[in-house]
């Protein structure tokens, strides 16, 4: 059985956040959590890309319904700069969840959630909850709960169709020079 | 009234309906309705009925839900001497489907449903009364989103009465 004491702790202990209401316009709060191969990832490394900001877990079977949505949104929109990452509130083994992962086809980078980034992100509780963030790192985009697929890809269209503002104004994501300094997806 | 005033005091009602029912806005609740007088003699048992009941449109995992990835209801309960509990019993789960998973039953608990246990007494007890504690850890979701786990405390009393 999946241990999730951690989690009641969590939501026992849950502080006040600032990001609360409506989020859109908002910069992101950045993070800096291990991927399933150890890895340390931060939101600054896709600065440039958009990102679906997924929190899920293991135990919740409405996320699993979303999982293979958000493996095709990643495949039709990879390429125009769209990353989708995953943070999974679990509190079990990360090989656990690795193993979750790979059974569904996971595509994209999954994330090991922590206290502190849910309470970033508006304590969350609620799962599915996934943010919709622009290339700027500014929310475009919330949903919470099982939405349906077009209500996502709506929310994705909408933050790949930011564009960075540089000093000299909006940046040309189609100059080759500033697709060379866009991070690389895991 | 002015029929105006009436018709906006109508509207801020239907969109505050609209905000409470947006998913993750609301809190599962669980309760534990308070248990009878349990009544024990010493060397004796007695069978215990624990009522809970979850609140309308959630629903809970039940005790033995069908992924082993899914959060079972447990509830632990301890005592001290001279009360044991011997045993608990969980009632057999609903099987659901739901719109989140529509090809998919769940195992679920969801308005009431009752835990029995058997406590019992040494037989060396000497009449009183003894407190038993536990709590009861369970997983909700709605129609569309899931809950992180929580507990609720569970607690009665178990008298020892004389022979």
């Amino acid at each position: 059985m999946v241990a999730s004491g951690k989690y009641l702790n969590r939501s026992r202990q849950a502080r006040a956040t600032s990001l609360v209401g409506d989020v859109n316009g908002k910069v992101a709060p950045d993070f800096d959590l291990a991927s399933l191969d150890g890895k340390r990832v931060k939101l600054s490394d896709y600065r440039g890309k958009a990102v679906l900001l997924n929190f899920w877990a293991t135990w919740c079977t409405p996320c699993k319904e979303e999982m293979p949505w958000f493996v095709d949104l990643q495949k039709k929109y990879g390429n125009d700069g769209l990353v989708v990452v995953g943070v999974a509130m679990d509190d079990s083994e990360a090989s656990r969840i690795a193993q979750f992962a790979g059974e569904m086809g996971v595509n994209y980078p999954v994330l090991l959630g922590t206290d502190k980034v849910s309470e970033d992100y508006g304590n969350v509780a609620y799962l599915p909850t996934s943010f919709y963030i622009d290339r700027d790192g500014k929310f475009v985009g919330k949903g919470v709960g099982l939405v349906g697929r077009q209500v996502v890809e709506d929310n994705v269209r909408k933050a790949l169709a930011s564009r960075v503002v540089g000093v000299n104004g909006p940046v040309n994501h189609s100059d080759p020079k500033v697709a060379a300094q866009r991070p690389t997806a895991q | 009234m002015k029929p105006t005033r009436f018709v906006a005091i109508l509207a801020v009602l239907f969109a505050a309906s609209l905000i409470a029912q947006e998913p993750g806005t609301r809190v599962p609740s669980v309760t534990f309705a308070p248990v009878g007088k349990v009544q024990v003699r010493p060397g004796g048992s007695a069978a215990v009925q624990m009522d809970f009941r979850v609140g309308t449109d959630f629903h809970i995992n039940s005790n033995q839900p069908k992924s082993e990835l899914l959060i079972p209801t447990q509830l632990k309960l301890s005592a001290g001497p001279p009360v044991s509990i011997a045993s608990l019993k969980y009632p057999d789960g609903d099987d659901v489907s739901f719109p989140f998973a529509p090809g998919e039953k769940l195992s679920v608990y969801s308005g009431d449903f009752s835990i029995t246990t058997v406590v019992k007494a040494a037989a060396s007890a000497r009449p009183g009364d003894y407190a038993v504690n536990g709590e009861l850890r369970f997983q909700a979701c709605d129609r569309s989103a899931c809950y992180p786990p929580r507990a609720i405390p569970v607690k009665f009393t178990v008298s020892v009465v004389g022979k």
